[in-house]
């Protein structure tokens, strides 16, 4: 079996931020040389996940809603203090909770080189802690 | 023009050059887990504050330490990275004897436009007379002086070298000297407030969310702690927006001190134009 891993870097543009990410995933696998297996896409933090959805503004946007009437942003969380451990200050308590919720990574179908989607699936970086700089890997697997 | 009046650019890459000199700061600052910050990216985070300027500050503990903190020329070159954005406040450790020369090159020759001194982390008291030279010389020159007040969240730095009430001769012996006493000399921060009803030339900022997210926290220290009246009526004028970055992010400070109940004419004084009169770009009302 091969294996390639593909760790690629990103830019968070607000503190809530879905960022498309199909086309580099499908680049990754075209270059990897692997014909038949899985691709694994996965984020390297705990304030962002990585999801799957129809790439429409209108959806991102239920989304987006749907999160923050389930994780508020005003709400007595106990990651709220002083972490000696950074000597900074947690507060960012909504976005691990989110990312909980969105899971850190997805799974996919490679056949004939291809990475395979449903036609209305398009695969989102989904920032919850932003702006902030990230990364994510690529992991594809198989012969 | 909204002003972020404290901040520490101890990560910021232009000043951090290889990873010895980044580890240095950390461990000597406190921030322990974080990462290097591109400048073109702190840009993005004022802007997504809604931040026009961030004075940032140097620090100077080479009297027991291999090198500044952040020294004065490295202030001097973030700020001429983007002169628009930022202000440079100098340091220089007053347990070292050329001092005074130090902060007078860095009035003279690299223009920056205030002091920070955290007492605490040099283990000295307000009234130590190793600081009248510097104090004079502030006062002389117009520029303001930046006091950690209370709290330092800094390594090896004591907070009772930084009650606010043990800087009342400083406050008395230069009345032209414009302090500002920062994180509301929290815990001590009714002492502060007798400071800043008490001496017109006594400021205080805002960068104190210790416990809680910030806006409980500020409900608590000025609704709850205090009547948000004091604020409002009492020394409106004192109290000047500042974040402690990295401490706290701009945006979460921003955000918080955005949701206490004042008036709006409060809430502009606080984020920018008494950070305009403390910096000496604007005349006081002394009405």
């Amino acid at each position: 079996m091969n294996v390639k891993l593909y760790e690629k870097h990103i830019e968070s543009r607000k503190e809530f931020d879905l960022i498309l990410i199909t086309d580099e995933v499908r680049s990754a696998v075209a270059e990897s040389g692997i014909k038949n297996g899985m691709c694994a896409v996965i984020t390297q933090h705990t304030t962002t996940g990585i999801i799957v959805n129809e790439g429409l503004p209108c959806v991102e946007k239920d989304i987006e809603i749907l999160l923050e009437r389930l994780v508020p942003h005003d709400y007595p969380y106990v990651h709220t203090h002083m972490l000696p451990s950074y000597g900074t200050c947690s507060g960012n308590s909504p976005g691990h909770l989110k990312s909980l919720i969105a899971g850190n990574h997805c799974l996919f179908p490679v056949i004939d080189g291809r990475l395979v989607l449903g036609h209305a699936q398009d695969i989102y970086f989904a920032e919850f802690d932003g702006l902030l700089r990230r990364r994510y890997y690529i992991h594809i697997m198989g012969e | 023009m909204i002003i972020d009046i404290h901040a520490h650019p101890v990560l910021y890459d232009v000043i951090n050059p290889d990873d010895e000199i980044l580890s240095f700061r950390k461990q000597q600052f406190g921030v322990f887990k974080s990462g290097r910050v591109p400048l073109d990216f702190a840009l993005r985070l004022m802007d997504n504050a809604g931040i026009d300027r961030t004075v940032i500050m140097g620090a100077d503990y080479s009297a027991d330490s291999p090198r500044p903190l952040v020294s004065n020329e490295e202030i001097r070159k973030i700020v001429d990275a983007a002169p628009d954005r930022f202000t440079g406040f100098a340091s220089a450790d007053p347990r070292k004897a050329d001092a005074a020369e130090t902060l007078e090159k860095a009035f003279t020759e690299l223009s920056l436009s205030g002091l920070y001194l955290n007492l605490s982390r040099l283990h000295m008291f307000p009234d130590d007379p190793r600081l009248e030279p510097l104090m004079k010389f502030c006062q002389d020159m117009d520029r303001p002086v930046m006091f950690n007040g209370g709290y330092s969240w800094t390594p090896d730095s004591p907070a009772k070298y930084s009650e606010p009430v043990r800087f009342e001769d400083i406050a008395c012996s230069f009345p032209r000297l414009r302090i500002c006493l920062a994180h509301l000399g929290w815990p001590w921060h009714m002492e502060t407030i007798m400071m800043l009803m008490k001496y017109p030339n006594v400021y205080t900022d805002t960068s104190l969310i210790y416990m809680g997210t910030p806006a409980r926290y500020y409900e608590q220290i000025f609704c709850r702690e205090m009547d948000i009246d004091w604020l409002q009526n009492s020394f409106a004028d004192k109290v000047m927006f500042g974040s402690d970055l990295p401490r706290w992010r701009q945006v979460r400070a921003m955000e918080g001190l955005k949701e206490l109940p004042v008036r709006k004419d409060v809430l502009d004084r606080i984020l920018g134009s008494n950070a305009e009169v403390f910096l000496g770009w604007r005349k006081k009302d002394e009405r």
